[in-house]
């Protein structure tokens, strides 16, 4: 499924939406699609968006698939992971609970892959209701570090980061291609097993 | 491509049919009009989308399987493209998951995946690199066996080579996917072995048939072992040498374990769903056959609100659906209901005996009641009820009047009198109403305006209330009619099948034995009212059943019973429109033969009692005579002979309706004895006139005095002429008759007859016959008695006259003139001239032709007895012959001129001219002499009487 590209010129790059339910996912995808702010909650099941984006001067196809944050969801999760590029793992500053879930999500998505360096970013959303915080910046900030990733803080309702947030990833995963198809498999492979090390490590923690 | 609508997005991207989704885009229509097509996975769902905004459709989708595009077509910008894919599937619902709907778990529950378990290791379809199959690059089969003879590209087979699958599935693959294929395979592997139960998770229904299958082999072991098969006992002895003895027996003991573990663990998941099963099913049958297990209280509540239709239909479910049913809460509540059913028919069938009622209120019972399945035939026993009520009705009716009748016994028979003495009133009733229509009811009682159509009938009390059998015989036509006619739709409806629309299937045969029955039902009614009524009017027609059986039909109070003839009428009236109803039912012929014959004996009994009764009255008229003569153009005539004619003239019109037959009866006067009868009657009732006259004229006095008493007692209004003072002599009364007599037989008599004859009366000639010589006989007597009193005299006088003065034919004077007898004899014949005249100038001719018959007879005997003539002897008895004849010339007869003739021949011719101018003036000067007596038998003055 991986390299079906009909126009091979266009480059395809296959984004999943992470995180608990009613964090925000379908709304930053919805803003960043259509830059629409979808007020009414409606638990989403599994969405798919691609639409055509210029990416630093280059005009690539970026796939979204919005999945579900509800549990009930979680099984069927595995299968979805397997064929993203990246991720956009969001959660709502507004929840803790939300927060702590991304850690479940972290690990499912690097058991699938089985990949540490996959293109990664942490999203803390609905950053306009700062005066309902309940994760901070610095908690967050340092989960990402842990992590090796990005933290970026984004609003779907005043479209505050969201570009930002799928151009970044989208940029990452080009980045992360272009690394595959430049350097000889061995070093992949190299990759693989220190971030396999990494992770016994992060365990142990 | 600005234009062309493009789809980036779908909300959610795959489902089972159905399933909303809300596709964005860009360019997805200006409208919702300008939106021409929408497929999805290629199925048609443009039915149900719906245009939100340009970037915004939400539909259904269809019932595709498998990915797909989704393709939105516009007016504006024609066929669109897709980024993205739905995939569309069909959900089957697990024996866990909850359903809207009722699942039959029999497909499911066997399919927990079972179906799918080839290996344990890997799934069908599923790549063991973890990439696509994709069937494009597949490499032919055969090319494969040819390389590889030995192999299978199966990954389950036990000749699997990896050579053989790899260039099957993967040839086109590249190095880099091939190394990350192995990766995962390797992770796969990795993860199995590291996590057993992820494996068990993984592969749960395998290994459950591997535990199925060794379970089943254990068994037969067993078996084997136990019947000392040796073979096996070798065998399980080497295994156990072989194996250590303890590995078979610990495995089984860990599958065991296991087994027990897993039932520990499911038990709880198990019953519950055994439980939720099972309530599920209770639920479900319970809604199912909610129909069934609320019928008893529908039944009930319908029934009490009379929706008997419901109820009908109802049971006709319940009985098609639950009648042979084997499960035993149907059964009971079945049994409910048809207990329910049954108690309903008796009802139904109760009310349906129960009497009077309407004929659609039967027939709608009894449509219920076949509906409703009854045994039997309740159309039928309804109609046996019916005809038994109705039967009970007329008896009760009679019985009832007869009560009546009998608690006023008196009243009845002083009311019995009182008509009777009102005669000639007595018709007027009935004569009113002949044109009157007659309408069955209890109106009888209004139908009698004489007596006193002012007064009602409370009022008017006792005296005019209708006697109690007209009343009743009113009564029980009424009852009859009222009631019959219903029975008799009820049959039909029942017979054609028209009351039911199953009846129609009944078989000819079972009609016709029903239809001989009901003939004998409809022929006990008819009999039972016949008899009733002849019990009332005819009793002596039902002297010829035994006692018992007459008493059954009533016995009336006698002796009142002649009283009621002017009722009768009436009560032929009613039997006849009783019988022209029923004619008009179409009934069979035979069951209403009694009726007929009824009505029949009744005219017949109307017709001879008022005959009777008129032959009575007439003879009662001798009381009613007033002897004031009323003078006519012919002749006087007393009141009697019109008073006649009235009662007989009223008698036929107040029988004619009796009399005339209708379409449907039979000729009242067919039978022979019945016309001998009545003519004799006829004749009786005219002939009854003459013996009154005959009495008038020949009472003795102290008769006449007694009269006038009576007359008084009894009668108001004949007061102003009944006096006795009023009764004239003989003589007169004998004129008065004879002229009656004659007017009667020569006026009245014709007329009558001509009367009777139009009527159909029969025998009229006879009857005709016989009044003519009966009322001739009276006339002879009477004139032949008036004569004598007249003749005697005049006759007697003539031989003194003749020879007064010691006369002597041969020696006398020369005659002066005509001697004083023969003024006498003219004088007693103007006399009795006059006395006819003044009754009856009619008879005066024949009265006095007699008696100048009688006269000449008497002069001619004179004249044979002279002896010797003088000249002046034979002037003389010549002169007095003369003077006599001319006088009387007017009326002479043959027999009056012979005598007349003879006598002048005895008398000797007269010879001298002096003597025969002698006589001529002696004869001129009588007649100037006596001009004014003999004026009086003049012709003209007969002639101004006769003009």
């Amino acid at each position: 499924m991986a390299s079906k590209p009909k126009p091979p010129q266009m480059a395809l790059h296959k984004v999943i939406m992470v995180g608990s339910g009613g964090v925000g996912k379908s709304a930053l995808t919805l803003q960043f699609m259509y830059d629409e702010f979808v007020e009414d909650y409606e638990p989403t099941k599994a969405d798919s968006y691609r639409k055509k984006v210029v990416l630093d001067g280059e005009e690539v196809q970026i796939d979204i698939l919005d999945t579900a944050g509800q549990e009930d969801y979680a099984a069927i999760r595995d299968n979805y992971f397997r064929s993203g590029e990246g991720f956009l793992c969001v959660f709502s500053i507004t929840e803790q609970e939300s927060f702590a879930a991304t850690a479940d999500f972290r690990e499912q998505i690097l058991r699938v892959k089985n990949d540490e360096n996959i293109p990664f970013l942490l999203v803390g959303n609905k950053c306009d209701l700062f005066d309902k915080r309940q994760v901070t910046i610095e908690t967050a900030t340092a989960k990402a570090g842990e992590w090796n990733v990005p933290y970026v803080e984004t609003s779907a309702k005043t479209r505050q980061n969201v570009d930002k947030v799928f151009f970044d990833l989208m940029c990452e995963i080009r980045d992360r291609k272009k690394e595959e198809t430049a350097k000889p498999d061995g070093k992949k492979n190299k990759k693989t097993k220190k971030e396999g090390k990494r992770k016994k490590k992060c365990v142990i923690l | 491509m600005p234009k062309e609508p493009k789809v980036t997005g779908l909300s959610p991207n795959e489902g089972p049919p159905g399933t909303k989704v809300t596709i964005r885009g860009e360019n997805l229509g200006t409208g919702a009009t300008d939106l021409t097509g929408l497929t999805i996975c290629g199925v048609n769902c443009l039915l149900t989308a719906e245009w939100v905004s340009p970037s915004k459709i939400t539909c259904k989708t269809g019932l595709c399987k498998g990915k797909g595009e989704v393709i939105v077509t516009t007016r504006s910008g024609g066929l669109g493209t897709c980024t993205v894919t739905f995939r569309g599937y069909v959900m089957q619902t697990g024996p866990l998951e909850e359903s809207a709907v009722w699942i039959d778990e029999s497909t499911t529950t066997d399919k927990r995946g079972r179906s799918k378990s080839s290996s344990a290791l890997f799934r069908k379809n599923e790549d063991p690199l973890g990439m696509s199959m994709e069937g494009k690059g597949k490499f032919p089969i055969d090319q494969l066996e040819e390389m590889f003879p030995e192999g299978s590209g199966d990954p389950s087979n036990e000749k699997f080579l990896s050579e053989w699958f790899l260039i099957e599935n993967h040839h086109h693959t590249s190095f880099d996917d091939l190394k990350t294929g192995l990766s995962y395979l390797k992770r796969k592997s990795s993860q199995r072995s590291e996590g057993p139960l992820a494996f068990m998770k993984g592969n749960l229904t395998s290994i459950m048939d591997c535990q199925d299958a060794l379970a089943a082999q254990q068994g037969q072991w067993m078996k084997a072992t136990s019947a000392q098969d040796p073979m096996h006992q070798d065998l399980l002895k080497d295994e156990s040498t072989s194996e250590g003895g303890s590995i078979t027996e610990k495995l089984e003991t860990l599958l065991n374990n296991a087994n027990d573990k897993a039932n520990a663990m499911y038990q709880d998941v198990l019953g519950r769903k055994d439980k939720a099963d099972a309530t599920r099913n209770a639920l479900n049958v319970l809604q199912r056959f909610r129909f069934l297990f609320s019928l008893p209280g529908s039944i009930e509540r319908n029934i009490q609100n009379g929706d008997y239709d419901i109820v009908i239909n109802d049971y006709a479910k319940a009985k098609s659906l639950f009648a042979d049913t084997e499960v035993q809460v149907f059964k009971r509540v079945y049994l409910e209901v048809e207990k329910q059913i049954e108690t309903f028919r008796g009802q139904l069938t109760e009310k349906l005996m129960q009497l009077p009622s309407s004929l659609d209120e039967q027939s709608k019972l009894i449509r219920y009641l076949m509906d409703l399945g009854e045994p039997g035939d309740p159309a039928w026993d309804c109609l046996v009820n019916q005809q038994k009520w109705l039967l009970q009705l007329l008896f009760s009716c009679k019985e009832e009047h007869i009560k009546q009748a009998q608690t006023i016994p008196s009243v009845a028979g002083s009311e019995g009198d009182t008509p009777s003495s009102h005669t000639p009133l007595k018709y007027r009733p009935s004569v009113g109403t002949p044109g009157s229509v007659f309408t069955p009811g209890h109106s009888s009682v209004k139908r009698m305006p004489s007596f006193g159509s002012t007064q009602s009938p409370d009022q008017a009390g006792w005296k005019f209330k209708t006697p109690q059998r007209v009343q009743f015989v009113d009564d029980l036509t009424d009852v009859l009619l009222e009631n019959f006619p219903d029975l008799w739709k009820l049959w039909e409806g029942y017979s054609t099948g028209s009351l039911l629309n199953e009846a129609a299937e009944k078989t000819d045969v079972a009609n016709q034995e029903k239809e001989s029955k009901f003939k004998k039902m409809v022929e006990e009614v008819m009999s039972v009212y016949s008899k009733l009524l002849r019990a009332a009017f005819l009793p002596e027609t039902l002297s010829s059943l035994p006692k018992e059986q007459r008493a059954k039909y009533g016995v009336w109070p006698e002796g009142k019973y002649d009283n009621m003839a002017h009722w009768l009428p009436q009560f032929v009236r009613t039997i006849r429109s009783c019988n022209s109803t029923l004619s008009g039912m179409n009934l069979p012929d035979e069951t209403t033969h009694d009726v007929r014959d009824v009505a029949q004996d009744t005219r017949v009994h109307c017709v001879t009692t008022l005959l009777q009764q008129a032959t009575e009255d007439v003879k009662a008229l001798n009381d009613r005579e007033t002897w004031t003569v009323e003078r006519d153009d012919r002749g006087g005539i007393t009141a009697l002979p019109l008073l006649f004619e009235n009662i007989i003239t009223e008698l036929i019109q107040h029988l004619k309706e009796v009399v005339q037959s209708r379409a449907e009866e039979s000729e009242i006067f067919r039978r022979a004895d019945t016309r001998m009868k009545v003519s004799k009657l006829c004749e009786d009732m005219l002939s009854a006139f003459a013996d009154t006259m005959d009495q008038l004229a020949f009472r003795t006095e102290s008769q006449a005095e007694a009269i006038p008493t009576s007359q008084q007692s009894s009668s108001g209004h004949n007061e102003l002429t009944s006096p006795s003072e009023h009764i004239p002599p003989m003589e007169r009364r004998l004129v008065t008759v004879l002229s009656n007599c004659s007017h009667t037989r020569e006026k009245v008599l014709p007329k009558l007859i001509d009367l009777l004859e139009k009527n159909g009366y029969p025998e009229v000639q006879k009857v005709q016959k016989g009044c003519q010589s009966c009322f001739s006989a009276l006339d002879e007597k009477l004139f032949d008695a008036y004569l004598e009193q007249k003749a005697d005299p005049l006759v007697g006088a003539l031989e003194p006259g003749v020879y007064a003065g010691y006369f002597m034919w041969n020696d006398c004077l020369p005659p002066r003139g005509v001697r004083n007898y023969v003024k006498e004899a003219l004088m007693n014949l103007i006399a009795v001239h006059a006395e006819v005249f003044s009754i009856s100038p009619l008879l005066v001719e024949r009265v006095l032709s007699r008696l100048l018959q009688a006269l000449a007879e008497e002069m001619l005997r004179l004249m044979e007895c002279v002896t010797g003539w003088s000249a002046d002897g034979a002037i003389q008895a010549r002169l007095e012959l003369c003077a006599l004849q001319d006088a009387l010339a007017l009326y002479k007869t043959p027999e009056s001129s012979k005598s007349f003739h003879d006598a002048l021949q005895m008398v000797p011719p007269v010879k001298s001219a002096a003597d025969r101018k002698n006589l001529e003036e002696l004869m001129n000067k009588f007649k100037s002499n006596m001009q004014l007596q003999l004026t009086c038998f003049r012709s003209d003055s007969l002639k101004r009487t006769l003009v």
